[in-house]
């Protein structure tokens, strides 16, 4: 399990982290996700030893990370960046090697990963001459060809085509299935719900909410679909509950945990003949709305 | 995994990339073409000079002959003499160019007449009005009847004993030539392979690629591999350039290049090493600062201008090559590595002055290189406006995290 206990980080006057503390299981798939500035990318660095957190821990399985260990974390930054003049298999086995890979072996992955990233034929290629979506697979398979126990990835979705957005949430969910800790933040939350299990949201360098979908939705008001008849207004004096909005489908309410929902559909039905009355699971879009705005 | 082979990683890839980049091939090629030059053009410029062509015209001057021939011996320059018929036909010949000089003499006694074409050379022209004055001299003194075996002791000159108070080294010229050859090629080298340094570092700064490596490199291999890499590259090249310059030299025969001058070739491959590495640390810095690629000329230029005063001193060491003020600037590492090459090649170095300079060079190194490590460490990552050193020195640091991890609670 890959561990962060109570990272502290200030970059001058900005508190970057304010204590975050998450886990990643072995064999899981977590989503980070947050706003433009609320600490993903130094908490990510700071897991990789890229940037010397204030305070805080690093474990894995139990014990402090050191250079060592990092060997075996698998990488990809926030700002892409490669040797754009050198060959690309060259690259990625030169990047193995860098994380302790035999030469041999180093070439193979290489050799492997371009392969199965559709790159196959293009080893001898510099990396300028590919598209910027081929060079986001050569960054990839940089972060993979170590075969690395943990994998912390900085917006790895960001810049790609459904297609490679495709290819990238199925390597990313065999790498699950083969047993890594795999850390990834995106801005994309219908992919991080889809992808992962376990969401950790950051805001403002604190967690302000983790834990699988299910879990975050019980914390939440429920969204409940109700249509009767052309009336709108009628639910606006209930008490915890709020229409989020109201249209040609008939009202969207919030209901707050702990509403009777059968206090909710005597007032709709006394509004006129109720023709629809459905709670909608929450996406994570709508939870993450709501985590922000409180 | 063992920390040198992470530098050594670094380093490879750094020869590998850039023995395989056009660029740095086209290099060798031209220096190594610019030392094979320089060895055996003044060769084939000697081997190509043609004997001065002299025509001669009247019996008188043809009797000079033999007295000609001898004293162009003496006096090292090539002539070749012809009979012409007449004055005439001598002078068109001149014209055609068939000849360079016409000496007409109708006897001993008369006025010898030159002519050339355009202009007579000095030592051609001493030569042929003393062999003109010593055929007169004997001619007067045969017809007075004193012969000429009596008058010779006599007209000797007198036998002057000359002491040398300050006698040039062997082949002084040379060693001149090559004192301002090592100071350029150093200044040019370490140009060079220092912009090389700066370059690579800005370049894996503003691409990110830095990011990258420092997953699983630490700064300080990072920067020691690069180093590494591109001094040894440079060495290398080098180390060519020298190599077809010692065949050119064996192969051309002109032996213009002392072996003096070709012994100095190790300590000037030493002092490019140690000088290189100096520089380089130094150059990694200011390449970590900048934010981007363009910037790097305006990093470099104050880096760069010690190596610019160091080799114009060595103009002023050519004429005082005993001053102290220049003894004392060959030993300030910035200065030393084009300065002190120079001085060697002049050969005016007392024993104690080499390992006091080694000394010098190395405590400076070991101390540009953990200042220079501590500003690439912080600037590498820092990303924004450029930032000066005093400021990246402050920027929150990778380079100190210990082996047991980030754990600091």
């Amino acid at each position: 399990m890959l561990e962060v206990l109570d990272l502290h980080h200030r970059f001058g006057d900005v508190l970057a982290l304010d204590g975050v503390t998450l886990a990643v299981g072995e064999g899981e798939l977590v989503g980070l996700v947050g706003r433009n500035g609320a600490g993903k990318t130094t908490a990510m660095r700071a897991i990789m030893g890229i940037l010397q957190p204030d305070e805080g821990t690093v474990r894995w399985r139990g014990d402090p990370v050191g250079d060592s260990e990092r060997l075996r974390f698998g990488y990809m930054p926030e700002e892409r960046g490669l040797y754009a003049q050198m060959r690309i298999g060259d690259q990625v086995a030169y990047f193995a090697r860098l994380h302790g890979v035999e030469r041999r072996a180093a070439t193979q992955a290489a050799t492997r990963w371009l392969t199965r990233l559709g790159l196959g034929g293009r080893a001898q290629d510099l990396l300028v001459t590919l598209s910027h979506g081929n060079q986001q697979r050569v960054q990839l398979a940089v972060a993979l060809a170590h075969d690395p126990l943990a994998l912390v990835l900085d917006e790895p979705f960001a810049g790609l085509d459904p297609e490679a957005v495709d290819s990238l949430s199925e390597v990313l969910r065999e790498q699950g299935a083969d047993g890594r800790s795999i850390l990834f933040s995106s801005h994309q939350l219908e992919l991080v719900e889809r992808i992962c299990r376990r969401v950790v949201v950051l805001d403002a360098g604190q967690v302000i909410a983790a834990g699988t979908l299910a879990e975050l939705r019980e914390r939440f008001p429920a969204q409940l679909r109700v249509r009767v008849g052309s009336s709108t207004d009628w639910a606006s004096r209930l008490d915890g509950v709020t229409v989020l909005r109201s249209d040609e489908d008939g009202v969207l309410l919030l209901v707050d945990p702990g509403v009777d929902s059968q206090a909710i559909l005597r007032a709709a039905q006394k509004a006129g003949p109720v023709e629809r009355f459905a709670f909608e699971s929450a996406g994570l879009i709508d939870l993450y709305r709501q985590m922000i705005s409180r | 995994m063992s920390r040198t082979r992470t530098v050594r990683l670094v380093a490879a890839r750094e020869i590998t990339e850039r023995l395989r980049s056009r660029t740095t091939r086209l290099v060798t090629v031209i220096t190594a073409l610019l030392v094979v030059g320089a060895v055996t053009i003044p060769g084939l410029i000697k081997e190509s000079s043609k004997p001065t062509r002299i025509g001669l015209v009247g019996p008188a001057a043809r009797a000079l002959a033999p007295t000609l021939e001898r004293g162009a011996r003496a006096a090292k320059v090539e002539i070749s003499l012809t009979e012409a018929p007449g004055e005439a036909q001598g002078r068109a010949e001149l014209r055609k160019g068939e000849l360079d000089v016409l000496l007409s003499l109708a006897a001993p006694s008369k006025t010898a007449k030159v002519q050339v074409e355009q202009a007579l050379s000095t030592t051609i022209g001493a030569l042929i009005s003393a062999t003109v004055e010593q055929a007169r001299l004997d001619a007067v003194l045969a017809r007075a009847g004193v012969p000429l075996s009596k008058v010779l002791p006599v007209l000797a000159a007198a036998p002057i004993a000359v002491a040398v108070l300050k006698p040039a080294a062997p082949h002084e010229d040379a060693r001149i030539v090559a004192a301002i050859a090592a100071a350029l090629l150093m200044y040019l080298s370490l140009t060079l392979y220092g912009t090389a340094v700066a370059t690579g570092v800005a370049q894996e700064k503003t691409s990110r690629t830095a990011e990258v490596l420092l997953a699983s490199v630490r700064p300080g291999q990072l920067l020691a591999g690069k180093v590494a890499g591109i001094g040894l590259t440079g060495l290398g090249q080098l180390a060519i350039a020298a190599g077809a310059g010692l065949i050119a030299n064996a192969l051309s025969q002109s032996a213009k290049i002392p072996a003096s001058v070709w012994a100095l070739l190790p300590s000037f491959l030493a002092f490019f090493l140690v000088g290189f590495v100096l520089y380089a640390f130094v150059l990694a810095a200011a390449g970590a600062l900048v934010s981007r690629q363009e910037e790097v000329q305006s990093v470099l230029l104050p880096v760069a201008m010690p190596l610019v005063l160091g080799y114009l001193l060595v103009f002023a060491a050519v004429g005082s090559p005993n001053a102290t003020w220049l003894r004392v600037a060959s030993l300030l590492p910035p200065l030393s590595a084009t300065l002190m090459p120079a001085r060697i090649a002049l050969g005016h170095i007392a024993w104690w002055e080499l390992p006091l300079d080694a000394l010098l060079m190395l405590a400076s190194i070991l101390a540009v290189a953990r200042i220079a490590s501590r500003i690439y460490a912080r600037a590498l990552l820092h990303s924004g406006p450029r930032v000066g050193w005093r400021v990246a020195l402050r920027l929150p640091g990778h380079a100190e995290r210990g082996h047991s991890g980030a754990s600091v609670t």
